[in-house]
C-alpha cells in the first residue's frame, strides 16, 4: 500500500465553524457564564512596587453575595519558563502595577466588584526600576532580591541582578574582524514599544471542582499548560485539573501563557460552585502580556566584497516583572538577528530584563517581528553608507543551500533567493525607483524585505476513531483560535489519509482528560505538529483497514488504496469494499479501529559550543517570508498610506491555499498596526495608559490595502506531507517593509515604531541631521 | 417594567433602566450573539437592529428600547422567533452571510455577527454601492484577524445578483 500523495491533501475546503459563526450560535467560553455560576473579580495592585503591609480579606466575606475569596496562601507554587519566578497572587511585595493581590467570587459580578472595595489593602511603596535604563543601570534596585532562590527549569542562561535571563552566540572572531582596517564598519540602534494582542474575546474561564478535581472551561491556545501550571500554583496534582476549550475568539498568542486560569479554579474549590471569570476590557489592556518593549544595537563589519565578514549585536527585551515568554524568546534573536544573511562570524547577547511593570508574553512571530525590522533597517543602512544597491545586497547575501546559520546550522534549499526572484518578477511598482515624489506631492517609497522565523515543534498527540458509519474522531488537544488549523487543515489530513470525505472527520474539542499531552496552538506549529501526530495515527488506522481488506478481496495490500469511502483495488476503480463494511468486519473479529500517533520536535543538529542558555539551539523548520510594501508620505502631515502590499511566503505545501491567503492578509493586517500606529504606553506609576479601543487603535477597513500573495511551495520541511505553519509569519516583516519604505521616501533614518505622524514629522524635520 | 419584542417575541422585563442592552441580550435573555468586545461604542461587535436600524447594543440603555423592535442576529432573515424557526442548515438567511461562507471570510468569529447586523441593512438600502463604498460603510465595525479583505469580497458578490440585474 502507498500512502496518498501530498497533492491528494490540498483542497480549498471550507470551514466547518463558519455557519454558527455567522449566526451568533457559536458558544465561545464569554458566552458559557450563565446558569447557576458565580462571578470573580479580580484586586489588583495600584502602585508598581512595594511591601505588602495589610491585606486583610474579611471584610470582603461579609458583603452581600460573597461566597469566596482568595488570596497568596491559596496559591503556594511559583511557575514560569526558565525561572519559576510568578506567584498567582503578589506574596509579600508588589512588583507591577495591576498585579493581583486578591479576588472574589460573588452571586453576581457586580457584588463581586462592591467587594474588591472592602479589602484592606495597604502598601508601603518601594523606588521602582519603570524602563530598561533604570533596571540595567549599575546598582539599580532588584525587582526580585531574591533572584538566586528562584528554581532554574532550564539551565545554561546567565542570571544576574535585573537580568531575567542572558543568551548568547558567539561564533568566529567577531572582534578580530571589526578591528580589520580593510573591513567598513556599520552600527546601527533601533527600539520599539510594546504591542497588544487585542484579541476579541478576552482571557476568560469557568471553573468547577467535581469528584476532587478541577475542571476549568477557558478560552487558551495550550490546554496542557493551564493544566499543568494550575496545578503547580495550587499545589495539585496535574491530574487534578482537566482543561477543555470552546471555540476560541482570537489569541495571537496571548493565550499561549495560563494566566488568570488558576483564580478561577481557586475561588470553585473555595466554594464548590461554578466560577466564571472574565477580564474586562480595561483590564485586559492593562494586564495584556504584549509583545515587548525592546533595544536593539547592531554592528556589522563589510568586507571589499560586500560580505559581512561579523556581526555584533545586543538585544533588551522587557520582561515586565516576571520572566514569562521573554526568558524563551532571548533564543530566537539567534535566527532572526543571526539569520536570513551569511555571516562570517557573530556575537549576540540577548537579555531579558526585569522592569517594575506589566510580564509581557507571546504575540505571533514575538520578537522576531522586531528583530526582522532592526535587521532590514540595518541592512539598508549598510547599503546606504557602502553604496550598494539594496535588492542586490540581499541577492548576494542571502542564506542559501549549504550556508549555515549563526548557531551553525545548515540551511538546505536556496529558498530565500528563489523568493527574491518571485517578488521581482510579481512587483509592478508605482514608480521604477525606490523613491520619488508622486504627482499628489506625497513622496513615495518603496523597499522589499526578508526574513526569518521558525515552526516552534514540540510534543503533539493524536488518536483517530474509525466507525462502523464510515466516519472518523480525531482526538487531540489542538485548539481552534481563528486560524483554520483545527477546522480545515487537520480534517482535510485525516480524510485524505482514510479516503473518507473531510465532512466525515469529526473534530474533538480539546479535553485533557481524552488527549495526549500537547504543547499548544501557537508558533505556527497546529497543522505540523498535530497534523504529524495525525498522519501517524491514520497510518495505523489504515493497515488495519488494508491488512482485513486485502484478505476481503484477496488481493496483496500493496495494490489496494482508500479513496471515496471504499478500500479498493487500484488498478480497478469502483472494485472494492465500502469502509463501513470493512470496520464492521474488524470491530467483529478485533475490536473497534484506532491508530495513535505522537510527534516532537526532532532537534535539528547546531555547531557545538556556540551557544549559550538557549532553549533550542537550531529552528527544525525555518519559514522565510519577502515582503514588499509601497507607500505614500505626506510631507505636511506625516502620514503613511500604505499604497500596495505584497508577500511571498515559504509555505512549503499549501494544504489550503484560500485559508494560507487569509492568514497572510490578516497578518499583514496586524503588521501594519504595529509599524504605523499601536503602541502600549505606562504612565510614571508604571501602569499601561492605554485602556480600551478609545486609547488603542486597532487597524480598520480603510487602513489596510488588499495584499497581493504568492505561495512559494516547495521549501524543505521535516513537517507532514511538506507543510509548514503558515498563520505565525505573516506579520514578520510588515515594519520592516513599512520602516524601509518611510525611510526610502523621506530620506530618514528609521529608529523606532511605530510609525505615527508626529514621529514621521519629527524624522522629516530632522532630514538632512543623519547621524 | 421595560416591554419590547426581541426577535419577534414580546417581552416584559423587570431591570434598571440603564442597563446596556447587550447585557439584556446576553445575561437577561440567553441571547450570545452579540458580543461585547469593547463597550465603548468603537468595535460594533454588538451591533444590534432597533426597529430596523443598526444600532450599538452597549451604548444604547435598555430604556431606550422600551416599546421598540430589537432584532439580534439570532433573529436576522427570521420571520418567526429562533425557537420556532425551522431547523434548515443549508440556508443562511441572508445573501451576505451565505457570500462570506462562500468567501472562506470567517476566522475567530467574534466580529461577524455585529460586521452583518451592520452592513446587511446597508446592502439592502443600497445595492448598487462598489467595493469603495462598501468599505467605507464598513469602518464603524473591526476585525482582528481578517484584514478585512474577504468580508468587503464577500460584500460584493452578495450584491452582485442585482447589480448585474440592474445592468
Amino acid at each position: 500500500m502507498s500512502a496518498p500523495d501530498p497533492a491528494a491533501h490540498v483542497l480549498d475546503l471550507p470551514r466547518r465553524d463558519a455557519r454558527d459563526k455567522l449566526t451568533g450560535a457559536t458558544r465561545y467560553t464569554v458566552d458559557r457564564m450563565g446558569a447557576g455560576a458565580l462571578h470573580a473579580a479580580i484586586l489588583r495592585a495600584t502602585g508598581p512596587a512595594g511591601r505588602i503591609v495589610t491585606l486583610d480579606l474579611a471584610p470582603a466575606l461579609s458583603m452581600p453575595g460573597v461566597r469566596g475569596v482568595a488570596a497568596a496562601a491559596d496559591a503556594p507554587g511559583l511557575h514560569g519558563i526558565g525561572v519559576a519566578d510568578h506567584p498567582l497572587f503578589a506574596r509579600g511585595h508588589v512588583r507591577q502595577p495591576g498585579e493581583p493581590l486578591a479576588a472574589v467570587a460573588a452571586d453576581t459580578l457586580d457584588q463581586a466588584r462592591a467587594a474588591l472595595k472592602a479589602i484592606v489593602v495597604e502598601i508601603d511603596p518601594d523606588p521602582a526600576c519603570l524602563t530598561l535604563d533604570e533596571a540595567v543601570a549599575p546598582g539599580a534596585r532588584l525587582v526580585h532580591p531574591d533572584w538566586r532562590d528562584y528554581a532554574t527549569l532550564v539551565e545554561g542562561g546567565n542570571r544576574r541582578d535585573n537580568i531575567a535571563w542572558e543568551a548568547r552566540v558567539d561564533r568566529g572572531e567577531v572582534d578580530a574582524a571589526f578591528a580589520d582596517p580593510t573591513m567598513r564598519i556599520v552600527e546601527s540602534a533601533y527600539e520599539v514599544g510594546r504591542q497588544s494582542h487585542v484579541p476579541f474575546e478576552p482571557r476568560a474561564a469557568v471553573a468547577r471542582w467535581e469528584d476532587g478535581r478541577v475542571h476549568l472551561e477557558c478560552s487558551t491556545q495550550a490546554p496542557w499548560t493551564v493544566r499543568r501550571v494550575t496545578a503547580e500554583v495550587m499545589g495539585i496534582a496535574p491530574s487534578q485539573v482537566r482543561v477543555t476549550v470552546p471555540p476560541v475568539g482570537g489569541g495571537f498568542g496571548l493565550k499561549f501563557d495560563c494566566s488568570i486560569e488558576p483564580i478561577a479554579a481557586i475561588l470553585a474549590r473555595k466554594t464548590g460552585r461554578a466560577v466564571a471569570l472574565e477580564l474586562s476590557r480595561a483590564e485586559e489592556a492593562a494586564s495584556c502580556l504584549c509583545r515587548e518593549n525592546a533595544r536593539i544595537r547592531i554592528s556589522s563589519a563589510i568586507d571589499p566584497q560586500g560580505h559581512i565578514a561579523a556581526r555584533d549585536a545586543e538585544v533588551l527585551m522587557d520582561c515586565g516583572a516576571y520572566g514569562g515568554e521573554q526568558v524563551f524568546l532571548t533564543t530566537m534573536t539567534a535566527h532572526t538577528l543571526g539569520g536570513n544573511y551569511r555571516l562570517g562570524a557573530v556575537r549576540l547577547v540577548t537579555k531579558a530584563v526585569y522592569t517594575n511593570t506589566p510580564p509581557n508574553g507571546a504575540f505571533r512571530a514575538c520578537n522576531g517581528v522586531y528583530c526582522t525590522f532592526a535587521l532590514e533597517r540595518h541592512t539598508d543602512e549598510i547599503c546606504a553608507q557602502l553604496g550598494l544597491d539594496p535588492l542586490e545586497f540581499r541577492r548576494a547575501n542571502v542564506v542559501g543551500d549549504g550556508d549555515i546559520g549563526a548557531t551553525g546550522q545548515v540551511f538546505r534549499g536556496n529558498v530565500l533567493g528563489e523568493m527574491l526572484e518571485r517578488m521581482e518578477d510579481a512587483s509592478v511598482p508605482v514608480l521604477p525607483a525606490l523613491s520619488g515624489t508622486l504627482p499628489d506631492g506625497r513622496l513615495y517609497g518603496r523597499a522589499r524585505t526578508v526574513g526569518t522565523w521558525f515552526v516552534f515543534v514540540g510534543p503533539s498527540s493524536a488518536t483517530v476513531h474509525l466507525h462502523d458509519d464510515g466516519s472518523a474522531t480525531l482526538v487531540t488537544a489542538g485548539v481552534e483560535i481563528g486560524s483554520g488549523s483545527m477546522a480545515q487543515g487537520l480534517p482535510q489530513i485525516v480524510a485524505a489519509q482514510l479516503g473518507i470525505a473531510p465532512d466525515k472527520v469529526v473534530v474533538r474539542q480539546a479535553d485533557t482528560d481524552a488527549s495526549g499531552l500537547d504543547m499548544g496552538v501557537g508558533g505556527g506549529r497546529t497543522t505540523v505538529s498535530l497534523g504529524a501526530a495525525s498522519l501517524e495515527a491514520c497510518a495505523a488506522v489504515r493497515a488495519q483497514l488494508l491488512e482485513a481488506a486485502a484478505e476481503m478481496l484477496q488481493t496483496p495490500a500493496s495494490g489496494l488504496i482508500l479513496r471515496d469511502g471504499r478500500a479498493e483495488i487500484a488498478a480497478s476503480p469502483g472494485a472494492g469494499v465500502p469502509i463501513p463494511e470493512l470496520v464492521g468486519r474488524i470491530q467483529a473479529s478485533l475490536g473497534p479501529v484506532a491508530g495513535h500517533g505522537a510527534f516532537t520536535a526532532p532537534g535539528e543538529p547546531a555547531m557545538p559550543g556556540c551557544t549559550a542558555g538557549h532553549f533550542i539551539e537550531a529552528i527544525d523548520i525555518p519559514v522565510h517570508a519577502v515582503h514588499e510594501a509601497e507607500i505614500a508620505l505626506d510631507p505636511d502631515t506625516g502620514h503613511v498610506e500604505v499604497l500596495a502590499y505584497r508577500v511571498v511566503q515559504d509555505v512549503g505545501l499549501a494544504l489550503n491555499p484560500r485559508a494560507v491567503r487569509g492568514q497572510i492578509q490578516g497578518g499583514v493586517a496586524q503588521g501594519l498596526g504595529y509599524a504605523l500606529h499601536e503602541e502600549i504606553t505606562h504612565d510614571a506609576a508604571g501602569a499601561i495608559r492605554q485602556t480600551g479601543f478609545e486609547t488603542y487603535r486597532i487597524p480598520g477597513a480603510l487602513d489596510v490595502p488588499r495584499v497581493e500573495a504568492i505561495l512559494h511551495e516547495g521549501g524543505p520541511s521535516i513537517g507532514p506531507l511538506g507543510i509548514k505553519g503558515a498563520g505565525e509569519v505573516p506579520i514578520l516583516n510588515v515594519p520592516a517593509a513599512i520602516a524601509c519604505a518611510v525611510a526610502n521616501a523621506g530620506g530618514v533614518r528609521v529608529g523606532a515604531l511605530p510609525l505615527t505622524p508626529p514621529r514621521v514629522l519629527a524624522l522629516l524635520r530632522g532630514r538632512g541631521g543623519r547621524d | 417594567m421595560i416591554r419590547l419584542r426581541v426577535n419577534g417575541e414580546p417581552l416584559a422585563l423587570d431591570l434598571d433602566p440603564m442597563t446596556p442592552l447587550v447585557d439584556l441580550l446576553r445575561r437577561d435573555l440567553g441571547l450570545t450573539g452579540a458580543k461585547a468586545v469593547c463597550r465603548e461604542g468603537f468595535c460594533g461587535a454588538c451591533t444590534v437592529h432597533v426597529d430596523g436600524e443598526p444600532r450599538l447594543a452597549c451604548l444604547t440603555p435598555a430604556g431606550l428600547v422600551d416599546g421598540r423592535e430589537v432584532v439580534t442576529i439570532e433573529g436576522l432573515g427570521r420571520n418567526a422567533p429562533p425557537s420556532v424557526a425551522p431547523v434548515d442548515d443549508a440556508a443562511l438567511p441572508t445573501a451576505l452571510q451565505r457570500a462570506m461562507l462562500e468567501e472562506d471570510a470567517v476566522q475567530c468569529g467574534m466580529c461577524f455577527p455585529g460586521m452583518v447586523m451592520a452592513l446587511a441593512p446597508v446592502l439592502e438600502a443600497e445595492p448598487s454601492m462598489d467595493r469603495e463604498a462598501i468599505r467605507r460603510a464598513m469602518t464603524g465595525n473591526l476585525c482582528r484577524c481578517t484584514g478585512y479583505e474577504r468580508i468587503l469580497d464577500a460584500a460584493v458578490l452578495a450584491l452582485r445578483p442585482q447589480q448585474e440585474a440592474a445592468e
